[in-house]
């Protein structure tokens, strides 16, 4: 057996600190596992609730939405449209506050035994890309219903999740190095998520926005992330840019957030 | 050969926050004010230590002196503020027996959890269970809630998943003191056996019998710092007669 060897002198990289998480993957498991269950463990609905929640806010959505303003799904019925919108928008802002207070949630743990830090981020992530994954079941009953049918393209979604899940779990572990000192910043980041959801086309056409505007949602790369999702599960219009934009914003938000939460997390074991 | 572990210029400090600025909208507020104060506690305050394969370390020393911090650092739990930190091999750390337990979990449960929490496989842990269940002699309870347990039960627990495993390197934190007998003479039965095969172990006791019984060398701590260090005898007469002359 090789000999493993710790040098508290060496800075890992980023690269190092994932395959430290891979070690603990079974401990990663678990973890998915447990925020999975946890949350619905005590509600009625069980993990129905996973699908009814983004139902209700999709029927609400519809109703400001398709009534008082545009109808306009760009091409595809309005409904389809908003529906993966919303879902999208909840594994957006589920996964970023949740990751965020992993460290958090992890204090006790991580004050007695040695784990990789961030695999409490990264699990709260991935049961948010897991909740993301069951609930494209009602957008596949609605494309079907309304006739769209589900493309070959679909197939492609798990390219869209995977990009996603490395862009939320890279926020996340950012929102994290805040957290380790400053808890309440898990409120505002609530708040800003929701800022970045009415920023990204979710439930309106961007072609409802001004065009000397329209920036304002184009720098947005969770808009990008959307427009991805929207081409591959339906076939929405496609552009490159945004493939660009989803795969390319997934793998920097993902290293810059295991490198600076590498050098945060330290705070949380030795503050008192 | 190498050694097994080795601490150059050690130190550790805990950061207390003299206002407890938990939130930002808090830390914001003393900031305007000019009060963002804190002061640093050097629990562990310079030490230099090495310990070579096979070798068993005694630490002692009154509360709050550092040992527990020591071993922390050891286990990597706490990353150092200044100095250096090498462990070579694989390290079992029996330090707060159980982290990690959830009580309304079964034993077998935990086990799974500890297991992945130490870093080991799911496979591994899922053909370990049998044995570690029973080394624990906890075979009626396996499927119990933890908060039926006593904490002696508790502790059998986790330490037959901790030491399950064959390790380089052992840590041991006051864990001996919760058992009844018959665990205490297995558990000493298992560390012999480790220590047999060739493991370093670092021992924390305030049971100076223990200490005399199974080092090689001990480590008397003080303020964070290291009073004494040298073969177990002459450190621990040393000790007794400074606790005696303050008593």
């Amino acid at each position: 057996m090789a000999v493993s060897t710790y040098d508290s002198s060496q800075r890992r990289l980023p690269l190092a600190e994932l395959r430290h998480l891979w070690e603990y993957r079974s401990l990663l498991r678990l973890l998915v596992a447990r925020e999975l269950t946890l949350r619905y463990k005590r509600s009625v609905l069980g993990v129905w609730w996973t699908l009814l929640n983004p139902l209700f806010t999709i029927g609400v959505f519809w109703l400001v939405f398709s009534q008082i303003f545009s109808r306009d799904g760009g091409g595809a019925p309005f409904i389809v449209y908003l529906t993966a919108g919303v879902l999208h928008a909840g594994f957006f802002s589920q996964g970023v506050t949740a990751a965020g207070e992993g460290i958090v949630a992890g204090r006790g743990i991580l004050a007695k035994v040695h784990v990789p830090p961030d695999v409490f981020s990264f699990a709260a992530a991935i049961a948010a890309a897991v909740n993301f994954g069951i609930s494209l079941i009602p957008l596949i009953l609605i494309l079907l219903i309304q006739g769209v049918g589900v493309p070959w393209t679909f197939l492609l979604v798990p390219i869209s999740i995977v990009a996603m899940l490395m862009f939320v779990a890279g926020l996340g572990l950012l929102v994290a190095s805040v957290a380790v000192r400053f808890y309440d910043v898990l409120d505002l980041v609530r708040v800003l998520t929701m800022l970045v959801m009415y920023l990204s086309a979710t439930f309106y056409p961007i072609s409802i926005i001004p065009e000397r505007w329209q920036w304002v949602i184009e720098i947005n790369p969770v808009y990008h992330h959307l427009v991805i999702f929207r081409a591959f599960s339906y076939g929405g219009p496609f552009s490159w840019v945004s493939l660009g934009v989803t795969l390319g914003s997934g793998v920097v938000a993902l290293a810059v957030g295991v490198w600076v939460f590498s050098r945060n997390w330290r705070d949380v074991v030795v503050r008192l | 050969m190498s050694t097994a572990i080795d601490l150059t210029g050690v130190r550790l400090a805990y950061r207390i926050d003299k206002q407890r600025v938990g939130t930002f909208k808090e830390f914001a507020i003393h900031l305007f004010k000019g009060q963002v104060d804190h002061e640093l506690l050097w629990a562990v305050d310079g030490i230099d230590l090495s310990l070579d394969r096979g070798e068993v370390l005694g630490v002692i020393g009154p509360n709050g002196a550092g040992k527990t911090t020591l071993v922390k650092l050891i286990a990597r739990i706490l990353p150092p503020t200044e100095g250096r930190v090498v462990v070579r091999g694989n390290l079992a750390a029996m330090i707060a027996l159980g982290a990690g337990f959830h009580p309304e979990s079964s034993a077998r449960e935990n086990v799974m959890l500890y297991g992945a929490l130490l870093g080991r496989s799911r496979t591994t842990m899922l053909e370990r269970l049998p044995e570690i269940i029973a080394w624990a002699g906890l075979d009626d309870f396996i499927d119990v809630p933890l908060r039926a347990f006593s904490s002696g039960m508790v502790a059998r627990l986790g330490f037959a998943v901790a030491t399950d495993a064959d390790a380089d390197i052992l840590l041991v934190d006051e864990v001996l003191a919760v058992g009844d007998r018959e665990f205490l003479t297995k558990s000493e039965r298992r560390i012999d056996r480790m220590i047999r095969s060739g493991s370093s172990v670092v021992v924390v006791s305030h049971s100076l019998p223990t200490i005399r019984q199974m080092c090689d060398r001990v480590l008397w701590m003080d303020h964070g710092r290291a009073r004494m260090i040298g073969p177990t005898e002459d450190v621990v007469a040393a000790y007794e007669d400074s606790v005696d002359s303050a008593g």
